[in-house]
């Protein structure tokens, strides 16, 4: 339970010892709200928190760092935290199951974490550490890792099933335990945080608010290739195919080119048609019909589309929208 | 956009027998889930209508006997409420559709039945991309598979079979294979836990059937400085595409210093992914991915007329024994006069026809195949 309180049995706990919210306030406290403010600095800086002390501390740790993340109010602050979280308790996990010798304790782990949490029919074999997940399990997951070695070619497959070993399927449902506790974090509904807690997270909003004050305001510097390409195309007069032109749109829409800008763009196609084209560029901007804009497909999209013409400043990225690009400070 | 001449007596020639047909093959086995799917259909006009739908078959057939569609789409997600426009459908779920066609297979033979057909004035020619009746007009590809190419999409077919089978573990009750109607197949996967896959998974298994991104890490190649080294991974190499990859490099799960000979051999890490590439192409399956990873497409509908060619989209139960121009051929024997734009010869329910003639009287499933490719028009003096 001290590894990972984010159990049931973590929240049975709290409720059988009838501990109340007002509670820490108590002087004794004090080193709780300190413990959970150093883990959450900790978190901010980039850092897993490792130390570990009894279960009682640290289910009380994990309340209080809760409590000071909704207090605190950021958004970026509730997601970092939520995703350190996740790989401190990776690591818990990870290491029992390595190290611990009763394959009774391994499977009630794997039983606890990935099936009764995650919903996930995992067999685990013990004396090899391999787990065997269905294909479909997989997917949902690894779908959205970005990462090469993630897609389904990179993993033992057969009859349906994959094959990972213990850090893969552990690292496997990182994200989606860093999810679990920024729903939480969301859905919590706390009408009077204890005074000590919301004096704690006064503090480090001050500390931390501006760290994200200019986040996400980028220069485009260069176009990627893929676009490169697709607009020496058009410029030939080339016809598209459809996956070019909607890669084509919205990546100029997301780097803030007009509706106008795009269709001038789209004249030189053999079988332009202002109409269409017009309603289609207002469409994937969000203006038109669904009212959803849309996002640039993503690097490992556009490979399977044949759209992909990578250079070697592209490694790493995993959209287009990332290449070329500087911080406006 | 379809290849027909517009004229009244071609829209109404093929009016009559698509009708008949619709009219006599009312049944429609492999549709599931009628009440959930989105309809469309292709008029004879090119005109498109979406977003239908129909409680039973009985009002599907209705609708098809009565406005007799040039093609016919449904949707391969369920949902909700299939008629409201895309947003408002509530999506349920989709059947994962593989899309295997001739033209995106590379077979020598298939240019020596492909014709050219102008898109304005209807001239067919078999050597020139340009027209050379009217000199404005583009032409459109129009390829009469021959038995060869289909031996060819059937290979390529049978690979995806293995892939879906042996590698996804998907069921044969799952699986349904179609003869897509003019040059292709279609393989619709119904099995619940993949109906709820997201374009994004979708996306990764297609990359899988096509061999797309294998890294040289995945069998225990890495990168290293400017050079290499060897580590092979604890879950294996001898499972899916590492297997695949693996056996064909001849090497197993202690091969470490053949693994090392052979990466050497290929001039080092970057050439040995070359090679691994290569190896990747061709144990992959050529399909169109985006029509897989699209979870709100409409596809041809099972047991409906394709309209670029007159033939059935068919299920197909044994690959190899199944005969396209035969099994597929299910419009009516009665015959009429076409003129025809070209010489040509082909093979219909088995029987070969040799036309060489301006008119020529031929059976309704001879006029409908070559009227619909564009090679053809209906004679008016019947």
């Amino acid at each position: 339970m001290a590894k990972y309180p984010f159990l049931q049995e973590a929240s049975d706990y709290i409720q059988e010892t009838k501990f109340g919210f007002d509670e820490f306030d108590r002087p004794e406290m004090i080193h709780i709200i300190n413990r959970a403010a150093e883990k959450l600095e900790n978190e901010l800086k980039g850092k897993v928190y490792s130390n570990l002390d009894e279960y009682e501390i640290e289910i009380m740790t994990f309340l209080v760092s809760l409590l000071l993340i909704k207090s605190i109010g950021l958004e970026e602050v509730s997601k970092k935290c939520s995703l350190f979280e996740a790989m401190r308790v990776e690591k818990f996990l990870s290491s029992d199951l390595s190290n611990e010798r009763s394959s009774q304790k391994k499977r009630l782990l794997v039983e606890k974490i990935f099936q009764e949490l995650f919903n996930i029919n995992i067999d685990f074999d013990s004396k090899s550490s391999i787990c065997k997940l269905s294909v479909p399990d997989y997917l949902h997951r690894a779908s959205r890792m970005h990462e090469q070695e993630w897609k389904l070619i990179n993993r033992s497959v057969k009859d349906g099933f994959v094959y990972l070993d213990i850090d893969e399927a552990v690292r496997l449902v990182r994200n989606e335990l860093s999810n679990l506790i920024y729903t939480r974090i969301k859905n919590m509904k706390v009408y009077d945080v204890p005074i000590s807690i919301k004096l704690k997270a006064d503090e480090l909003r001050k500390k931390y608010a501006g760290h994200y004050v200019h986040r996400n305001q980028f220069k485009i510097l260069d176009y990627p290739p893929c676009i490169k390409h697709a607009m020496e195309a058009i410029n030939k007069g080339e016809n598209l195919p459809h996956s070019a032109r909607f890669m084509l749109a919205t990546y100029l829409l997301a780097i803030g080119k007009t509706e106008e800008n795009v269709i001038e763009i789209f004249k030189n196609s053999p079988d332009y048609n202002e109409k269409i084209t017009r309603y289609q560029v207002e469409h994937l901007a969000g203006k038109k019909g669904s009212h959803i804009k849309y996002s640039v497909p993503s690097c490992d999209r556009l490979k399977s589309e044949d759209l992909c013409y990578a250079v070697r400043e592209c490694e790493n990225l995993i959209n287009p929208i990332q290449f070329g690009r500087r911080k406006i400070t | 956009m379809n290849q027909i001449e517009n004229t009244n007596e071609n829209n109404k020639f093929l009016t009559e027998v698509f009708r008949k047909y619709y009219f006599e093959n009312k049944y429609f086995p492999y549709l599931y889930s009628i009440e959930k799917r989105e309809f469309g259909y292709r008029r004879f006009d090119s005109m498109v209508v979406r977003h239908l739908s129909f409680k039973n078959i009985g009002e599907l057939v209705a609708e098809l006997v009565r406005n007799v569609p040039l093609d016919v789409y449904y949707s391969n997600a369920y949902y909700g409420f299939p008629s409201n426009p895309i947003n408002e459908k509530q999506w349920e779920g989709a059947d994962l559709i593989f899309d295997i066609d001739l033209k995106d297979l590379d077979i020598p033979c298939f240019q020596d039945h492909t014709y050219y057909v102008c898109n304005l004035c209807g001239f067919v020619n078999s050597e020139h991309k340009l027209c050379v009746n009217c000199d404005r007009g583009k032409t459109s590809d129009i390829s009469l598979p021959c038995k060869r190419c289909f031996t060819a999409i059937k290979k390529e077919a049978g690979k995806l079979h293995e892939f879906l089978r042996s590698d996804l573990g998907i069921q044969d009750k799952f699986i349904e294979i179609f003869f897509s109607g003019n040059a292709g197949f279609h393989f619709h996967v119904n099995d619940p836990s993949i109906r709820i896959l997201d374009s994004n998974s979708r996306a990764n298994v297609t990359d899988y059937i096509i061999g797309n991104g294998f890294m040289c890490e995945s069998i225990g190649v890495r990168k290293y400085g400017n050079g290499f080294l060897i580590k092979l991974p604890k879950s294996g190499i001898m499972t899916g595409w590492r297997k695949k990859i693996s056996s064909s490099l001849g090497i197993n799960q202690k091969s470490e210093l053949k693994l090392r000979h052979i990466v050497e051999t290929n001039g080092g890490y970057d050439g040995f992914r070359n090679e691994i590439n290569r190896i990747a192409k061709k144990f992959g399956v050529q399909l169109d991915s985006q029509v897989t990873n699209d979870i709100h497409r409409v596809f041809r509908l099972p047991d409906s007329i394709n309209g670029k060619s007159g033939l059935t989209k068919m299920k197909c139960d044994d690959l190899e024994s199944f005969n396209p121009n035969n099994d597929a051929c299910l419009l009516s024997d009665s015959e009429v006069c076409i003129n025809l734009k070209t010489k040509l010869k082909i093979n219909l329910k088995n029987c070969n026809f040799k036309l060489e003639n301006t008119i020529e009287k031929v059976p309704s499933y001879v006029a409908a195949y070559l009227i619909c490719k564009g090679l053809a028009t209906i004679s008016k003096n019947q």
